[in-house]
């Protein structure tokens, strides 16, 4: 299956999110790795190292995928897209909004934890105040 | 294997695992949704109606009379059952949660991170392009990525349990600093209190 370019991946990625929120389970994969299928720059015969230094940057693959199994292959949505080393900045932005307005299950930063604290501290705060209220007159 | 407690020792791993192994490393971010209330447990529930109902209905069949009866009304009960849930699922959104994970198939190392605070998204999703940078082996300035790291550690993770603490430290001030605004001023002892009290009333207005 081909690569998309960025701005369908990112597309069908938020259709994915989306799809993911009308659900009450399920997961999401996204995957990136070194593309190094296609890439003639390696040359490991010669030197076992070659890849831990290698001569030029090399582009990464991105995937995701809705962790479908075997089983439900026809349900299966994989897509996976190149970002070249001189987009990844750019890409990642991008990505970090996608996935931020996507994950919208997760907690959010929430207050009623402090709130629930303070309130087990009043009744002990208030006690001590009334006695004061109560010595003020 | 085990998760780190921290996303900043889950970078600095995955950092260094990505710099031996470039080439098969590799990082996958599983988002995962589960219905806040667990299916396992509902399904108990129904598991346990069952066999009450089973045994209802093995009771009940030395009188022939009510089997009739005792078969209709558990199929009533399980009826009732699911809309329950449907509502409490409805009421509770579900659970979402975030596993990083970074997995070398050559050396098997495996390394994962986990949490389910919406926060860290936009964090994290910054390490995986640190991570991306490294993939692509461009330079990466690593002076700044560990100070970034550091002001992480600083400013992330850490302000979290500060956040926890700032209550408590909150209602220690509020407690404190009128008592010493009592003792400074001319009012005495009892404005002491009521400046005590007052504080109290204001952090009432806060929340």
């Amino acid at each position: 299956m081909g690569h998309l370019t960025h701005g369908e991946f990112f597309s069908k990625l938020t259709e994915l999110f989306d799809y993911r929120k009308n659900q009450d389970h399920g997961t999401i994969n996204l995957v990136q790795k070194r593309l190094s299928y296609n890439t003639t720059t390696t040359t490991d015969k010669t030197d076992p190292l070659a890849d831990l230094n290698p001569s030029t940057s090399l582009p990464v693959l991105i995937r995701a995928t809705n962790a479908k199994g075997k089983d439900r292959r026809k349900e299966k949505v994989k897509l996976s897209t190149v970002v070249e080393p001189a987009d990844l900045e750019a890409f990642y932005g991008r990505y970090a909004d996608v996935c931020k307005k996507g994950m919208g299950a997760l907690k959010p930063r929430d207050r009623t934890k402090r709130k629930k604290q303070s309130r087990k501290k009043k009744p002990a705060g208030v006690g001590a105040g009334g006695t004061s209220m109560m010595a003020i007159p | 294997m085990p998760y780190y407690e921290k996303s900043e020792d889950w970078l600095h791993q995955s950092a260094l695992l990505l710099q031996a192994r470039p080439q098969t490393t590799r990082v996958t971010t599983s988002y995962s949704l589960r219905p806040a209330i667990r299916p396992s447990k509902a399904e108990k529930l129904a598991a346990k109606e069952a066999r009450r109902a089973k045994e209802s209905t093995i009771n009940s069949k030395s009188t022939n009379s009510t089997t009739s009866k005792t078969s209709t009304t558990p199929a009533a009960s399980t009826t009732e059952e699911p809309p329950k849930d449907a509502t409490a699922a409805a009421q509770k959104p579900p659970r979402g949660h975030l596993v990083l994970k970074t997995f070398d198939p050559h050396s098997g190392v495996c390394l994962k991170y986990k949490t389910s605070k919406a926060a860290e998204v936009g964090r994290l999703i910054q390490m995986l392009g640190q991570l991306g940078r490294r993939m692509a082996a461009l330079p990466v300035d690593e002076a700044k990525e560990a100070s970034a790291a550091q002001v992480q550690a600083q400013g992330g993770d850490v302000v979290m349990g500060d956040a926890a603490e700032e209550g408590t430290a909150a209602a220690g001030s509020g407690t404190a600093t009128p008592a010493a605004g009592g003792a400074s001023t001319p009012a005495a002892t009892g404005a002491g209190g009521a400046g005590g009290g007052q504080g109290k009333k204001k952090k009432k207005g806060k929340r």
